[in-house]
C-alpha cells in the first residue's frame, strides 16, 4: 500500500512523512517512465550481485580492478579464517558453564525440589554477552534433540503480567513453529478461542510437542519489576504440573541482591543452584593473543592499547572486541593499497607503475635503502628505485620476511607469558600488557626480562624437561640448540637419582656461610661441593642462558623498523577510537565555536573572530559562550543584530538578520543548550557549557 | 537621636544605599562585607546622612515600602534627575507631576528614551503614594534633601572611584558580576563561575517592543537568504559523499552506521541512498526504508510494519499485531524463512528525536538492528545522544560512528518560530497571534463570539483601570511581571459567567463551560488558578492585539 504512494512524490511531502519506502527521484524514473524501468528489467536478470566487489579503486582510482579484487579476497580469507578462530575460543569460553546448565536443566525436576520451580543463578557481571550466547547455543542443544527450548525474556518485555505472559507464550511457539505456526496455533483449536496470555496454550504446546524441559531466562533480572516476577512465581509454579519449567535468572550484581528484592513467600517457590560465568577480560586476552600470534597482519601498539582501553574500562563485549579488530582489518585493506602484497599468492602481472610508485613513497622503504646506502649498497638502492620489477620481487621478500620476524615476535611474547608463569615469577604479566610493551619494542632489555634470564638460570633439570616443548620454534632453529639439548639428554639419561639436577646458581646448591671479621657478622656465599652430573648441567645451563637471551635479542624488534611494516602493520589510533567511541558533543561544540575547521574557508582569514560570514548558529554560539547561565535574549538578539550590523552596514536587513536569529535560537534549543527560564521574562537559562 | 533610631535608621538608609550602590547589590549578597552594610553596626558611616531623615515615622513609612521586590536592583540611576531638582521648590507640584509621568512612563512603555532606572523610580514614587499624605511630603522631602545633600558622596560612589571612595571601591570592582571573567578559566572553573549564588546580572530589557516573526515572515526570509557559506557547507556535503562506497562496505560486513555532528544530515542520507539505488543497478534495487524521526506522528510500530511490507510487498499478512515487538517477531521470522532476501536498509533520521528518545523505543530499534539483513544507518543531531544507549543496546546496534558535520539548516526537522516562542514562554503565539484568534472566531458560533468580545472588553476595562487607578493591584501586577508578561492579568471565572448570563450569552455554566472548551481547544485563553484558588482567565494576546480583535469583533 505504501509503496504505490510513495513512487513519485515530491520531496517535500517525503520529508513530512514519518516512514516511507525510498524511491530514488532521480531523472529518468519519474512516474511517467515507469514503463522503461519495467523493461530493464526483463531482458537482464543480473547476476552480477555475487562477484561485485565493495572495495573501491585506490591510488587516485588508478588501481586496476584486478588488484582491488585481490585486495578484497585478500581481506576476506585473512579474516575469516581469524574469524573462525575466534569463534572457536568463544565457544570454549563458556563450554563449562554451558554443561553444567544443560545438565542441571536436563536432570531437574519439581520432584526433586519437593514442589518448587528449579531455578538456575548465573552471575555474570559485566560480561552481559556471555549469557546471550550461553542461552542460543543451551537452545540448540535443547531443539536439536527435541527436549525443549529456551524462552528469552527481557526486562522490555515485561511491562506487565498479562504482556509478559504472552511474550514468554509466543516466544515459545515460534521459537520452533515459526510465526505462522504460532498463527495457526492460536485458530486451528477446538473449543472456545485462547486469548493470548492464556497459560493453558503453551500447557497446549508443551504436550504437543512432548516438551520435557522448557526453560523461561529472565536476561537481565535486576531490571524486572520485581512486582512482575512475585506474580509470575506464583502463577507458574500453580501450572508446574502442566509445564516443565525451570527458571533461569542472568544476575549482573549478586545474588543476595537479587534475592533481597523479592518477598520471602516468593523466593520460598524458588529452589535451584548458582553457576558463575568468567570475566570477559580473560576471553579478550585469549582472543588477542590468536590473532597476533597467528596472523598474517597484525595490529600496532596504540592500536592494541585503544583496543584493551576499551574492553577493560568500558566493559566490551568480546563479541565487541572482535567486531573492533574486524573494523581494523577493514579499513587497512580498504584503504591502504600496498595491502594487495599479503595476497597470498600474487600474480605477476599486478605489478604496475602506480603500485611500485607507491611502494617507493612508503616511509620505511626509505629508511630501508638509506640503510643499504649507509651500507655501501648503491647498487642496489638503484636497482630498487628505477627497476619495477626487482622492486616488486624485493618488497614481496622482505614482507614474507617482516610477517615471519612478526610472528617470532609474538612467539617470543608467548613463550615469555608462559616462563613467567613456569618460573613463579612474582610480575604479573598479561598477554596483553606484554603484547603492547613487544610491539613498542620496549621488552628488549628490560628487568622483566632479566628477572627471567636469571630465574631461568635457577630451573632444575625436571623444569627444564616441562619448558622443553614449549620453546618457539625460532629459539630451536638457532644453532646451537641442538647441541645443548642431545648434551642434556644425555645427562637426563644417566641421572638416576630422584632429586633433579640443579645448577650452581640454585639456592639449594650455595652454602651461606657466616663469618665474624671485626665483630661484625659478614655473610658470603660459597658454593657447595657440587657433584659430577651437577656441574655438567651448569655447564649446560649456562650454554642455553646464552643463548635465550641471545635469542631474545634477535627477536624482540621495534616492528617499526622492519622494512615494509606498513603493508602488515596498522598502527594507527585513529579510525578505531573516532569510530567506535566518538565525542559528538565535542564535534557539535567544535563545529559551532570554530566553524572555519569544517567549512574550508579558502578566500576569507580564517581567524577566530565572529563574523557574519559564519554560519548564523555558530555566531549565536559564540556570543552565547560569553554569557552567564541566565541569557537575555534581547540582548542577545542586539549584539547578533550587532555582528550583522556592523559588517553589513546600512544594507543590512534587520527582519532577515531576525530570521537567522530565530533559526539559530531554534536549533540551539534543539541541541539543548538553551533552555526555558521562568526567572526573568525573555530570558533562557543556559544548559551546557562548552568543554565540559 | 542618634543612638534611639538605629532601627529605623538602617532601614531607610539602605534603600538610599540601594540607590546609590544598586550596582553593587549582587555582588554584596555574595561577599560576607555585603551582609555587614545592612548592619547597624555599618551606622557610623552613615552619620553624615542621618540628620536628614527628619521623623521617624517618616523613616518608617519608607521602611515600609522597601521591601517590595521591585525597588530592589537596578535602581541606581534613578536619583538624580531633574524632578528631584525642582522638588525642593515647589514639593507639591513637583510630586504630582512626578506621579502624572511616572504613570505615563509606565502605561506607554514603548517610549524610545526609556532608561533603565525609570520604572523603578516611577513605580517608587507611585507607591510612595498608598503611604499617608502627610508622611509622603516629608519623607519625599527627606529622600530629595538626602539625595542632594548626599549626592557628593552617592554619586562618587556610583559612579567612576572618586580618590575619596578609591579604598573601598576595587573590592567592589572586582567582584563586579561580569558574565565573561578575564583570562581563559577552564571549563569547569568556567561553569562554577557562571553559575554562583545571587541574583541574575542580566538586563531588564526585553521583547516586548521587538516585533517578532510570525511563521510566513520567517518563511519568507528564509527563501530569501544567500548563504555566505554556500560553496564551502557544499564542499563538505560532497567530503561525505566521498565515504558512501566505505559505509555500503561496512554495512556489507554486518556493521550498523550512526552520523553524528553538527547539521541536518537528512539531505545525506537521501544522497546515499541514490547512491545504493545507482550502484546496485535499477534491476535489483535495494530496499530502503527511510524513518523522519522528527515527525511527530512516527511509531516505532509503524516503521517495522512498513519494513515488512518493504520485505513482503504485496502478500503483506492480513493482521500483524498492534504490538511492536508482535510486528518486529513476524519481520524476523519472515526474513529467516527467507535466507535469499536483500538486505534491507533503514535509514532513520534523528533516532534521538524526542518521539524516539524513550528507553523502550530505543531498545526495540536496537533490537531492530540486531536484526540479520537489517542494515540500520541512524542520524543523531543533539550533543548528548550516546547516553540514550548502555552497554547492552550499544552492543546491538553495533554502531560504527561517523562525524558528519553538514551545517545544513535544520529547516524539516525542528519548527524554528515555534521553537523560539517556546522558548521565551510565549506559547499563546501558537495561534497566529491576532490573526489566528480571528480566525478560528470567524468559524464559532455567535454566543461564542460575543462571549470572547465580553471577554476581551472585561480584559481591556481591567488593565484600563490598573494603569489609571495605579493601586494596590498595581504592586500585584508589578510582581507578575516578574514571572510572565504583563498581559497575564485576568478576570475570574465566576465573574466573567455571571456577566455572560447577564448578556444571556450562557444560560448555564454548563454551557459557559463549552463555550470556553472551544477557546481553550484553539489556545485562544489561558486559564491559571490564582493564590486562593479562584479561576483566572486570560487571554495570550498583547495589549494592542486584543484591541484589535476588540475593534473587529465589535465593526464585524
Amino acid at each position: 500500500m505504501m509503496d504505490a504512494d510513495v513512487g513519485g512524490l515530491a520531496e517535500d511531502f517525503s520529508n513530512n512523512q514519518g516512514v516511507y519506502i525510498y524511491r530514488p527521484a532521480l531523472a529518468g524514473i519519474s512516474q511517467g517512465e515507469r514503463p522503461s524501468k519495467r523493461r530493464k528489467v526483463a531482458p537482464e536478470p543480473k547476476k552480477s550481485n555475487d562477484n561485485t566487489c565493495p572495495f573501491v579503486p585506490l591510488l587516485n582510482g588508478d588501481e586496476s580492478e584486478k588488484s582491488v579484487r585481490l585486495r578484497y579476497q585478500t581481506y576476506e580469507q585473512l579474516w575469516s579464517t581469524q574469524e573462525a578462530k575466534i569463534q572457536e575460543i568463544l565457544d570454549d569460553v563458556d563450554a563449562e558453564v554451558l554443561e553444567c546448565v544443560s545438565s542441571f536443566v536436563r536432570t531437574t525436576s519439581p520432584e526433586i525440589y519437593g514442589g518448587c520451580i528449579p531455578a538456575a543463578l548465573l552471575t555474570v557481571g559485566s560480561n552481559v554477552s556471555s549469557l546471550a550466547r550461553l542461552l542460543a547455543r543451551l537452545n540448540d542443544q535443547l531443539t536439536s534433540t527435541g527436549e525443549g527450548s529456551v524462552i528469552v525474556l527481557e526486562s522490555g518485555d515485561a511491562p506487565n503480567l498479562k504482556t509478559t505472559l504472552k511474550n514468554a507464550i509466543r516466544a515459545a511457539i515460534i521459537n520452533t513453529e515459526g510465526n505462522d505456526g504460532y498463527q495457526s496455533f492460536l485458530t486451528d483449536r477446538e473449543g472456545p478461542r485462547l486469548l493470548g496470555y492464556d497459560l493453558d496454550l503453551l500447557g497446549d504446546y508443551v504436550k504437543r510437542k512432548n516438551i520435557k524441559h522448557l526453560v523461561l531466562a529472565f536476561r537481565d533480572s535486576e531490571a524486572f519489576d520485581p512486582g512482575i516476577l512475585i506474580d509470575l512465581f506464583s502463577l507458574l509454579s500453580s501450572w508446574l504440573d502442566r509445564i516443565p519449567l525451570t527458571l533461569l535468572f542472568g544476575i549482573s550484581t549478586s545474588v543476595e541482591l537479587f534475592e533481597g528484592r523479592l518477598p520471602r513467600s516468593s523466593v520460598a517457590l524458588l529452589k535451584g543452584s548458582y553457576f558463575e560465568l568468567h570475566g570477559a577480560s580473560k576471553c579478550v586476552d585469549h582472543i588477542y593473543e590468536r590473532i597476533q600470534a597467528e596472523g598474517q597482519f597484525w595490529l600496532g601498539r596504540s592500536l592494541t592499547g585503544v583496543l584493551f582501553e576499551k574492553s577493560s574500562d568500558y566493559f566490551q563485549t568480546p563479541e565487541a572486541f572482535c567486531r573492533t579488530v574486524k573494523y581494523t582489518y577493514m579499513s587497512h585493506f580498504f584503504a591502504n593499497p600496498i595491502s594487495v602484497l599479503l595476497a597470498s599468492d600474487i600474480p605477476d602481472d599486478l605489478q604496475q607503475d602506480r603500485l611500485c610508485e607507491s611502494i617507493r613513497n612508503i616511509p620505511s622503504f626509505r629508511e630501508y635503502c638509506e640503510i643499504l646506502l649507509e651500507d655501501g649498497h648503491t647498487r642496489r638502492v638503484r636497482d630498487l628505485l628505477e627497476d619495477d620489477s626487482y622492486l616488486f620481487q624485493q618488497t614481496i621478500q622482505l614482507i614474507k620476511a617482516g610477517q615471519q620476524s612478526m610472528h617470532d615476535m609474538f612467539q617470543a611474547v608467548r613463550f615469555i607469558s608462559l616462563l613467567l608463569k613456569d618460573l613463579n615469577i612474582p610480575k604479573k604479566a598479561n598477554i596483553s600488557e606484554l603484547s603492547i610493551r613487544a610491539l613498542s619494542g620496549e621488552l628488549q632489555d628490560s628487568p622483566l626480562l632479566e628477572d627471567i634470564l636469571a630465574a631461568f638460570r635457577r630451573l632444575d633439570s625436571s623444569k627444564i624437561e616441562e619448558i622443553l616443548p614449549h620453546l618457539p620454534e625460532a629459539m630451536t632453529k638457532l644453532p646451537g640448540f641442538r647441541d645443548i639439548e642431545t648434551d642434556l639428554r644425555a645427562l637426563l639419561q644417566t641421572h638416576k637419582g630422584p632429586d633433579p639436577l640443579r645448577s650452581e646458581y640454585d639456592s639449594q646448591n650455595s652454602v651461606i656461610g657466616t663469618t665474624i671479621v671485626q665483630q661484625r657478622v659478614k655473610l658470603n656465599q660459597g658454593k657447595a661441593k657440587l657433584p659430577e652430573e651437577c656441574v655438567k648441567y651448569t655447564g649446560i645451563i649456562d650454554c642455553s642462558h646464552a643463548l635465550l637471551s641471545s635469542y631474545f635479542g634477535t627477536i624482540l624488534i621495534r616492528p617499526q623498523e622492519l622494512a615494509f611494516h606498513e603493508a602488515f602493520l596498522l598502527d594507527m589510533r585513529n579510525p578505531i577510537k573516532e569510530v567506535f567511541a566518538p565525542r559528538p558533543r565535542f564535534a557539535i561544540e567544535r563545529a559551532l565555536s570554530n566553524p572555519f575547521d569544517y567549512l574550508m574557508f579558502t578566500s576569507q582569514n580564517t581567524e577566530s573572530r565572529i563574523s557574519a560570514k559564519q554560519p548564523p548558529t555558530s555566531i549565536l554560539y559564540q556570543l552565547y559562550l560569553e554569557s552567564g547561565a541566565l541569557v537575555n535574549i534581547h540582548d542577545l538578539w542586539q549584539a547578533f543584530h550587532a555582528v550583522f550590523e556592523s559588517e553589513q552596514g546600512d544594507g543590512c536587513d534587520e527582519r532577515m538578520t531576525m530570521a537567522l536569529f530565530y533559526r539559530a535560537v531554534s536549533e540551539l534549543r534543539a541541541l539543548g543548550m538553551l533552555k526555558h527560564s521562568r526567572k526573568k521574562m525573555d530570558h533562557a537559562a543556559k544548559s551546557a557549557w562548552m568543554g565540559l | 537621636m542618634q543612638p534611639d533610631v538605629d532601627n529605623q535608621l538602617p532601614v531607610s538608609t539602605p534603600k538610599r544605599q540601594r540607590i546609590s550602590e544598586a550596582n553593587a547589590t549582587g555582588e554584596k549578597r555574595t561577599n560576607g562585607d555585603g551582609v555587614l552594610e545592612l548592619t547597624p553596626s555599618k551606622r557610623v558611616k552613615r552619620t553624615p546622612q542621618k540628620p536628614h531623615s527628619e521623623t521617624p515615622a517618616a523613616l518608617k513609612a519608607s521602611g515600609l515600602r522597601t521591601p517590595s521586590n521591585r525597588s530592589k536592583a537596578k535602581a541606581l540611576f534613578s536619583t538624580p534627575t531633574k524632578e528631584n531638582i525642582v522638588s525642593t521648590a515647589t514639593k507639591a507640584r513637583a510630586d504630582r507631576s512626578a506621579k502624572k509621568k511616572s504613570a505615563q512612563l509606565l502605561l506607554e512603555q514603548d517610549e524610545e528614551d526609556i532608561w533603565d532606572g525609570g520604572d523603578r523610580l516611577a513605580e517608587e514614587i507611585l507607591a510612595g503614594e498608598n503611604d499617608a499624605t502627610a508622611p509622603i511630603n516629608k519623607q519625599d522631602n527627606g529622600v530629595f534633601e538626602t539625595v542632594e545633600e548626599g549626592s557628593v558622596e552617592t554619586t562618587m560612589e556610583k559612579t567612576v572611584a572618586t580618590p575619596k571612595r578609591r579604598a573601598g571601591r576595587p573590592k567592589g570592582a572586582k567582584n563586579k558580576r561580569s558574565p565573561t571573567p578575564e583570562g581563559e578559566l577552564p571549563a569547569h572553573e568556567r561553569y562554577f563561575f557562571q553559575n554562583r549564588a545571587g541574583p541574575p546580572r542580566t538586563s531588564n530589557n526585553n521583547l516586548n517592543k521587538v516585533n517578532l516573526l510570525n511563521h510566513e515572515e520567517y518563511f519568507e526570509k528564509h527563501a530569501q537568504r544567500q548563504d555566505p557559506c554556500k560553496r564551502e557547507i557544499t564542499f563538505l556535503c560532497d567530503l561525505h559523499r566521498r565515504s558512501f562506497s566505505q559505509w555500503d562496505f561496512e554495512f556489507y560486513q554486518g556493521f550498523n552506521i550512526c552520523l553524528y555532528g553538527y547539521g541536518s544530515k537528512r539531505t545525506l542520507t537521501q544522497n546515499f541512498a541514490d547512491w545504493l539505488y545507482r550502484k546496485h543497478g535499477f534491476s535489483s534495487p535495494p530496499s530502503v526504508v527511510i524513518v523522519n524521526g522528527y515527525t511527530p506522528n512516527v511509531s516505532i510500530r509503524s516503521i517495522f510494519a512498513t519494513i515488512v511490507t518493504a520485505v513482503l510487498g504485496a502478500d503483506i499478512p492480513s493482521k500483524m499485531g498492534s504490538q511492536p515487538i508482535e510486528v518486529l517477531e513476524l519481520l524476523q521470522s519472515v526474513l529467516k524463512s527467507r535466507p535469499s532476501q536483500d538486505p534491507i536498509a533503514v535509514f532513520i533520521n534523528s533516532i534521538d528525536a524526542p518521539t524516539f528518545r524513550r528507553a523502550a523505543n530505543q531498545a526495540l530499534l536496537a533490537r531492530l538492528a540486531a536484526t540479520p539483513k537489517i542494515h540500520l544507518l541512524a542520524t543523531a543531531d543533539t550533543p548528548n545522544f550516546l547516553l540514550m544507549w548502555d552497554i547492552s543496546l550499544r552492543d546491538q546496534f553495533n554502531f560504527v560512528f561517523h562525524d558528519c558535520t553538514t551545517f545544513a539548516p535544520f529547516d524539516t526537522e525542528f519548527d524554528v518560530v515555534e521553537e523560539v516562542h517556546n522558548l521565551l514562554g510565549r506559547k499563546g503565539r501558537r495561534v497566529g497571534g491576532k490573526e489566528g484568534v480571528e480566525f478560528v472566531l470567524k468559524s464559532l458560533p455567535e454566543n461564542a463570539r460575543n462571549l470572547y468580545r465580553l471577554l476581551l472588553t472585561e480584559l481591556l476595562s481591567m488593565a484600563d483601570d490598573d494603569h489609571n487607578a495605579a493601586d494596590d493591584d498595581m504592586d500585584a501586577a508589578d510582581g507578575g511581571a516578574e514571572n510572565g508578561p504583563k498581559d497575564e492579568a485576568g478576570i475570574e471565572f465566576r465573574a466573567l459567567y455571571q456577566k455572560a448570563s447577564e448578556e444571556f450569552i450562557a444560560s448555564s455554566e454548563m454551557m459557559f463551560r463549552t463555550l470556553l472548551k472551544e477557546f481553550h481547544d484553539h489556545q485562544m485563553i489561558t486559564s491559571r488558578m490564582d493564590t486562593s484558588g479562584m479561576e483566572i482567565l486570560s487571554v495570550p494576546l498583547s495589549r494592542d492585539e486584543m484591541e484589535g480583535v476588540l475593534e473587529d469583533l465589535v465593526l464585524g
